[in-house]
């Protein structure tokens, strides 16, 4: 009598939504997923909520008044995008750079990949719980901020490259608190792999999670420390040289297994590269004017198109300028490298647990204001 | 023979002479440019995902006459980076690359959202970065504030 | 926005002044970082300018056990709903802090073709204390959570926990 009042148990696809409102602080992501029990079937990133319109602004703007923006794009490598930009219009329009602010650019541009390193490292670990690592990291970024504080006048959205050099020049100060920066971050190493790479937790959380193959990163154009993880030694400072880049002797850190910890020792060997590349731009840093005086006021590149790829904290970015011969550009298009990072999840995430979706969230390196332009 | 020697002579096997132009100095940032006509466009797409290349990004570029659609692919080899620009009528679909390269996808929804360009046969055509009741193409010459409106040649000459 | 201020039916004078010296010394922020602003609440929030001494430094991710809402970063139209459904969410009292330019007035986006921005998040939720910067020091969040506080309590004289003088405050002479 009673089998009759018994629902039978109905196994049905629960959709569960990762709000735009995000603890851990990648920006505003929301993600569709749907689970059966804890394990997803399919996930569905939707993006935009941070879609501020820059690539109209452009064609509003002058070259040297959309320089705010190339900032505010990427918050993380600030400096990275402001630098890339300047390169591609100086080459566009074929200005001169002086030597001297050719090492100045490279060694803030170094410090500038070190800081978005560290972040990241931060929120990563505070993402699989642990808090202590984030409190660390932020300490010594306030260090390099410091350092960068002194010459571009702001912390975190710097405009300080401009079309010939830079804005201001740095003092004696300003290399000794670098190399003393990189003499403390090198005694931090031990710190770190105490605190974070050998713990049992950690290794368990990021061990085979998140594994993405070489053929699978091709076909959705991931690229970054993500590509690097996986075996292959992409890396446009040494495929396509720029600003200086191929008179430093640096190494490109690569994994095997592309899995979440390869990406995260990929990232502290770069860490320990860019502190190189600082070190040698510093004993070769000559002597000189930090500015092309002769740049006229209002840039007019010619007319045509250019494409210049450079190397930010999270891949291969590039600007893709067409200009009519006028101030304004015609188009400007920024392929971002978290556009294909962050599409490759919809394959990652497919049969992972919940918990591990936010491992591999962490260990992809994302940041939504630049896919959202 | 690289990559890029080795795609290319295919190209020229499938285009007219004058429509793959070679730039030795890599001023554009492009090794090879080629001038796809709209009905070829899967063709030779398939063509670079056999070669080993991966989609970089897909950019429209709007002109009193025409759009014309410009995919720029690139390889893991130094300086191996080839244009594609498709000339596209402004009442004109292109077919959709997304089941070559999965990548295309999101790009084509960005496309669509600032042009209005749809593209065929694609899986899934929503709106990516502007909200889900969007009724405007905001990259269109023809909105908001716009300081210069070409036709093609006047760039390109 | 409009918002109204009604008088208290039942008024409790020496509880109320002591309530509110505790809601103003232990506010629960909550996460809200939209753009580049969010770094510097983090920021805020770690090692050097640390808000744990405030007692703000417990960032709630859910908008039910927090106090006040710190809109850090640029509103994007597709954003402004889901803003006005966690304001709506908070319990009461609740405040609402506008961090950045972005968030007062629109910042560095809001120009005459502008479509993909709201100009401020004062057109949403009513906003108690801006501070302006972009983005702003850490430093100027601080002083933007203690101006908060003094709101709260009714003036830097009678927020007896608090052992320094704020500059700009109604103590400094």
């Amino acid at each position: 009598m009673a089998e009759q009042f018994q629902e039978p148990i109905v196994e049905q696809i629960y959709t569960l939504n990762l709000g735009p409102q995000h603890p851990s602080t990648h920006g505003v992501l929301r993600v569709l997923l749907d689970l059966d029990g804890e394990f997803i079937v399919k996930a569905d990133p939707i993006i935009g909520y941070g879609h501020r319109g820059h690539e109209k602004m452009a064609e509003n703007r002058t070259y040297k008044q959309f320089m705010p923006n190339t900032s505010r794009m990427d918050y993380l490598s600030g400096l990275l995008f402001n630098h890339g930009f300047v390169l591609a219009v100086e080459k566009f329009a074929g200005l001169e750079v002086p030597e001297r602010a050719k090492y100045i650019r490279v060694i803030c541009s170094e410090l500038n990949r070190i800081s978005s390193h560290l972040l990241w490292f931060g929120t990563y670990i505070m993402d699989l719980g642990g808090f202590t690592p984030f409190l660390y990291c932020f300490d010594d970024r306030e260090n390099i901020l410091d350092i960068l504080d002194r010459v571009t006048g702001s912390r975190l959205t710097y405009s300080y490259c401009r079309f010939g050099g830079v804005t201001r020049d740095i003092d004696a100060e300003f290399i000794s608190m670098t190399r003393a920066f990189i003499d403390r971050l090198r005694s931090r190493w031990t710190d770190y792999h105490n605190l974070v790479t050998k713990n049992v937790i950690f290794i368990h959380r990021t061990r085979d999670v998140g594994v993405i193959t070489p053929e699978l990163a091709r076909q959705f154009g991931v690229v970054g420390p993500n590509l690097r993880a996986c075996g292959i030694p992409f890396d446009v400072r040494k495929s396509e040289p720029y600003e200086l880049y191929d008179r430093f002797d640096f190494e490109i850190p690569t994994g095997t297994k592309g899995d979440a910890l390869d990406r995260y020792n990929v990232r502290l060997q770069e860490m320990e590269q860019s502190c190189r590349i600082i070190e040698q731009a510093l004993d070769q840093l000559p002597e000189g004017s930090h500015i092309n005086e002769v740049v006229p006021f209002k840039v007019r590149p010619p007319k045509g198109e250019i494409y210049f790829a450079f190397e930010s904290a999270r891949g291969l970015t590039a600007y893709y300028l067409v200009s009519d011969g006028s101030p304004y550009p015609y188009r400007c298009h920024i392929r971002v490298p978290s556009f294909g990072n962050l599409q490759v999840l919809t394959e990652v995430f497919r049969g992972t647990l919940v918990a591990d979706a936010i491992s591999i969230l962490g260990s992809i390196d994302v940041v939504i204001p630049e896919i959202d332009r | 023979m690289s990559k890029s020697e080795k795609i290319t002579q295919k190209l020229q096997a499938m285009l007219p002479e004058d429509d793959v132009c070679r730039d030795e100095s890599y001023q554009g940032g492009v090794v090879f440019s080629a001038r796809v006509p709209l009905g070829k466009l899967r063709d030779a797409i398939k063509e670079f995902d056999e070669a080993g290349y991966y989609l970089e990004s897909i950019a429209a570029l709007d002109f009193q006459d025409t759009f014309e659609l410009v995919y720029h692919l690139n390889c893991y080899e130094p300086r191996a980076r080839i244009a594609i620009r498709v000339p596209c009528g402004h009442d004109q679909s292109p077919a959709t690359v997304s089941d070559i390269f999965p990548s295309a996808l999101w790009q084509e929804r960005e496309v669509r959202d600032f042009f209005g360009i749809q593209f065929t046969d694609s899986p899934d055509m929503r709106p990516l970065l502007l909200p889900e009741d969007a009724d405007y193409y905001p990259l269109k010459k023809t909105f908001g504030m716009v300081h210069a409106y070409h036709k093609r040649d006047e760039i390109y000459g | 926005m409009e918002s109204q201020r009604v008088e208290p039916v039942i008024k409790f004078a020496l509880l109320e002044d002591i309530l509110n010296l505790a809601r103003a010394n232990s506010l629960w922020p909550m996460t809200f970082g939209l753009a580049c602003c969010a770094i510097e609440m983090m920021a805020a929030g770690a090692a050097r300018f640390d808000l744990d001494r405030f007692g703000a430094g417990v960032f709630r991710p859910s908008p039910r056990q927090s106090d006040v809402m710190i809109v850090a970063g640029t509103i994007s139209k597709k954003m402004a709903p889901a803003i006005k459904m966690l304001w709506d969410q908070m319990p009461n009292p609740k405040w609402c802090i506008a961090m950045g330019n972005c968030a007062i007035s629109g910042g560095p986006f809001e120009y005459e073709g502008q479509y993909a921005i709201v100009p401020g998040a004062h057109l949403i939720v009513p906003v108690d204390i801006m501070v302006p910067g972009c983005p702003p020091r850490p430093e100027g969040l601080i002083q933007g959570i203690l101006a908060l506080e003094d709101k709260i309590t009714g003036g830097e004289h009678r927020n007896y926990l608090r052992r320094f003088r704020r500059k700009g405050g109604q103590g400094q002479s």
